[in-house]
C-alpha cells in the first residue's frame, strides 16, 4: 500500500513538485506500478553479480589537455547568466 | 515481387544525372509540407540545411567526384539525436529553447557524409511510451492509418519513413523504441547489439539500454546504413564499434541449415491474426531451407518488471541533471532553489516521465534498493545466460515484435499498464545488450501492418540481416505495402 505522505517524500527525493489535486491519481499509478514491479519478488533465481552487457572494463586514459567548449559555447543555453557563470537569482 | 531498396536506387539515379539531388529534396521538402498535417511526424524541418548539402552533392556530381552511398539521400533524426545548431527537444517542453552545441557522433559521421537531413522527428518525451502520444507537440500518426498511432518511442522516424516523407531515419531503442513503431508502420527497424552504435550525442534515458539504430523501408537499406553508423567512437565508453565485415557483404547469402529458434514465451497472449503472420513466416523459412529449433525461455515472463525497474531507475539519475539552471525551461515561480529546481521539473516534464522518474527513485531508495534494483539486476545477469545459452542450439531467434497491431489514436495513454505489457516482447533484447530487427511480415485484421523481429547473439546483426534480406525477397509485396503518400520516384 503507498500511502500519500510516501509519494510526497518520493517527489521530495526526486525534486518534484506535486499539488494537492495531483496527489490521489499518482498514488494510485504508482501503487500500480508497484505491484507490477513487485512480480519479481518471487522470483527464485540463482544470483548473478551483474556488471556491464559488453564485457568492457573502465581504462583511464593519458591525462592530455584536449580543446573543449567555449565557457561561451557553454552559457549559449543557461536561461540566465551573468559574468561568465550559471545565475540563480536569489529569491524570498 | 521483391521490395526494392530506397537508398542504392537513389544513389544511382543521383550519379546517373536521372534527378538532380536539389529536386530530390525540394520532393521530399513538397511532401513534409504537404503530409505532415496528417502525420505530425516532424516537429522541426531544416528545408536550409537540407539544400545546402544537395548543392554541394549536386557540384560533386558535376564535377564527376565519386558519391558515397548516403551521399544526397534525404533523411531525419529522432529529436533526442543532438544536432549543432539546430533545436533537439526530446519532444519534451523542459528543453523548450534548447540548441545543442554540438553534435551526436553518428549524426558528425553522417553530415560529412553529406546526409540530406530533413528534419527532426517526433518522439515520445524522453523516448518513454509506447505511442508517440507523450510527445509535448502530440503523437504522429500512422500513415497507413491517421487514425491509429505510429508507435513509439520513434513514432516520428516510423511515420515519416514509411509514410515516404524521408527515406531513412535514426532512432533510438531503449526497450523497442525502434522495433515497435517499424512494426507499427510497416517498415524494417534495426536495434544493434549493445555498444555497435556510439550513443554521444544521444540524449540519455536508460545508459545501459540505449541504442541508434536504422529505420529504414527495405532490409538492404538497413544494412546499408548500418554500417556506415556503427564505428568505434571514444567518446563512448561503451563504445565497441563494428566486430565484423559490413553486413551489406553477405546480406543475400543463402540460409539453407541456418537454424531458427522458436521460444513459446514470446508467444504468450499474442493477438491470432499476429501469430498467424509469425507462423507462415515459419513456413516460409522452412521453404528457404532453415532449420527451425524449439525452446524455452522460461525467465522472459521477469522481463518486462526488470525492464521497468533498471529503465527507470536509470532515467531517474539522468534526468536530474534537468534543473532549470544549464539549459531549457525554467520555472520563475519560486522562493529557494528547491523550489525552483521542483517546480521547473513538475511544469517541464510530461506525465509519463515523471511516473517513471518517480518509480526509479523508489526502487533506488533506501529499504528498496535491494528488494527492486538489485533484485533486476540480478535477474538481468539470468535472462542474458538464457541467451547465451539459446543461440549455443540456435542461430537466430524468431518472435514477434508486438502481440498486437497499432493502437487507436488515444488508448495507450489511459491506461500505462496495459501499454507497458505490449512491451513484452521488444525488452528482452535490450536486457541482454542483443541486436534484433523487426520487418514487415502481413496485415492484421484491422489491415494494419505486422512485424517479427530475428534476433541475434551480440554483434552477429549479418545473420539477422541476412536472414531478413531472405524473407523480404521471397515474400516481397506479400508482406510488404507502402502507404499511399508521400515522395514516390
Amino acid at each position: 500500500m503507498v500511502t500519500h505522505e510516501e509519494v510526497q517524500k518520493l517527489a521530495i527525493l526526486a525534486k518534484l513538485f506535486v499539488a494537492d489535486e495531483e496527489l490521489d491519481k499518482l498514488t494510485k499509478d504508482m501503487e500500480e506500478i508497484i505491484s507490477f514491479a513487485d512480480t519479481i519478488n518471487n522470483a527464485s533465481v540463482e544470483e548473478t553479480n551483474f556488471d556491464n552487457i559488453n564485457g568492457l572494463s573502465n581504462v583511464f586514459r593519458e591525462d592530455v589537455v584536449i580543446p573543449s567548449f567555449s565557457r561561451e559555447d557553454i552559457l549559449k543555453n543557461a536561461p540566465d547568466n551573468d559574468e561568465g557563470c550559471f545565475l540563480v537569482k536569489k529569491r524570498g | 515481387m521483391a521490395v526494392k531498396g530506397k537508398i542504392a536506387q537513389y544513389s544511382e539515379m543521383l550519379k546517373n544525372k536521372d534527378i538532380s539531388c536539389i529536386e530530390l529534396t525540394q520532393k521530399y521538402i513538397d511532401e513534409i509540407q504537404k503530409c505532415d498535417d496528417k502525420l505530425n511526424s516532424y516537429v522541426t524541418v531544416t528545408p536550409d540545411t537540407a539544400i545546402n548539402t544537395a548543392k554541394i552533392v549536386d557540384e560533386k556530381i558535376s564535377k564527376g567526384e565519386t558519391l558515397g552511398l548516403l551521399e544526397g539521400i534525404p533523411m531525419t533524426l529522432k529529436d533526442n539525436i543532438s544536432t549543432k545548431g539546430i533545436k533537439t527537444t526530446c519532444c519534451s517542453k523542459i528543453l523548450d529553447g534548447y540548441t545543442p552545441i554540438y553534435d551526436a557522433s553518428v549524426w558528425e559521421y553522417l553530415k560529412n557524409q553529406n546526409a540530406v537531413l530533413l528534419g527532426k522527428t517526433n518522439m515520445d518525451e524522453f523516448a518513454m511510451g509506447s505511442s508517440c502520444e507523450t510527445s509535448c507537440f502530440g503523437g504522429a500518426k500512422n500513415p497507413h492509418n491517421i487514425n491509429y498511432v505510429s508507435g513509439g518511442s520513434s513514432g516520428g522516424v516510423a511515420s515519416a519513413v514509411g509514410g515516404n516523407i524521408a527515406v531513412y531515419g535514426l532512432g533510438s531503442d531503449t526497450g523497442g523504441s525502434i522495433r515497435q513503431p517499424a512494426s507499427f508502420c510497416g517498415i524494417v527497424g534495426l536495434k544493434p547489439t549493445y555498444g555497435a552504435v556510439s550513443r554521444y550525442g544521444l540524449i540519455a534515458y536508460a545508459s545501459s539500454l540505449d541504442q541508434i539504430g536504422p529505420i529504414t523501408t527495405t532490409v538492404e537499406d538497413a544494412a546499408i546504413v548500418y554500417d556506415a553508423i556503427s564505428f568505434y567512437d571514444d567518446k563512448d565508453s561503451t563504445s565497441r564499434g563494428k566486430s565484423s565485415a559490413n553486413t551489406i557483404d553477405t546480406l543475400k547469402n543463402d540460409i539453407k541449415g541456418l537454424k531458427i529458434g522458436i521460444a513459446k514465451e514470446y508467444f504468450d497472449g499474442i493477438r491470432d491474426d499476429v501469430k498467424t503472420a509469425i507462423e507462415k513466416a515459419i513456413k516460409v523459412y522452412e521453404s528457404l531451407g532453415a532449420k527451425i529449433v524449439y525452446f524455452d525461455l522460461p525467465v522472459l515472463k521477469y522481463a518486462l518488471p526488470v525492464y521497468y525497474i533498471l529503465a527507470c531507475a536509470e532515467a531517474s539519475s539522468n534526468l536530474g541533471r534537468y534543473d532549470g539552471i544549464r539549459y531549457g525551461f525554467k520555472s520563475e515561480d519560486y522562493h529557494s532553489i528547491h523550489e525552483m529546481v521542483s517546480k521547473t521539473r513538475s511544469a517541464g516534464f510530461g506525465e509519463e516521465v515523471k511516473r517513471r522518474i518517480m518509480l526509479g527513485t523508489y526502487v533506488l531508495s533506501a529499504g528498496y534498493y535491494d528488494a527492486y534494483y538489485k533484485k533486476a539486476q540480478s535477474l538481468r545477469g539470468n535472462i542474458v545466460k538464457a541467451f547465451k545459452e539459446a543461440f549455443n542450439i540456435c542461430d537466430v531467434i524468431l518472435a514477434p515484435t508486438v502481440p498486437i497491431t497499432a493502437f487507436e489514436n488515444g488508448h495507450a495513454v489511459s491506461d500505462p499498464i496495459e501499454t507497458y505489457l505490449t512491451d513484452i516482447c521488444t525488452v528482452p533484447v535490450n536486457i541482454a545488450g542483443l541486436p534484433a530487427v523487426s520487418i514487415p511480415c502481413g496485415f492484421g485484421n484491422n489491415g494494419l501492418p505486422i512485424g517479427m523481429q530475428l534476433i541475434g547473439d551480440m554483434f552477429c546483426e549479418s545473420k539477422i540481416l541476412n536472414a531478413a534480406w531472405q524473407y523480404e525477397n521471397t515474400t516481397g509485396d506479400d508482406v510488404f505495402k507502402s502507404a499511399e503518400m508521400g515522395v514516390k520516384l
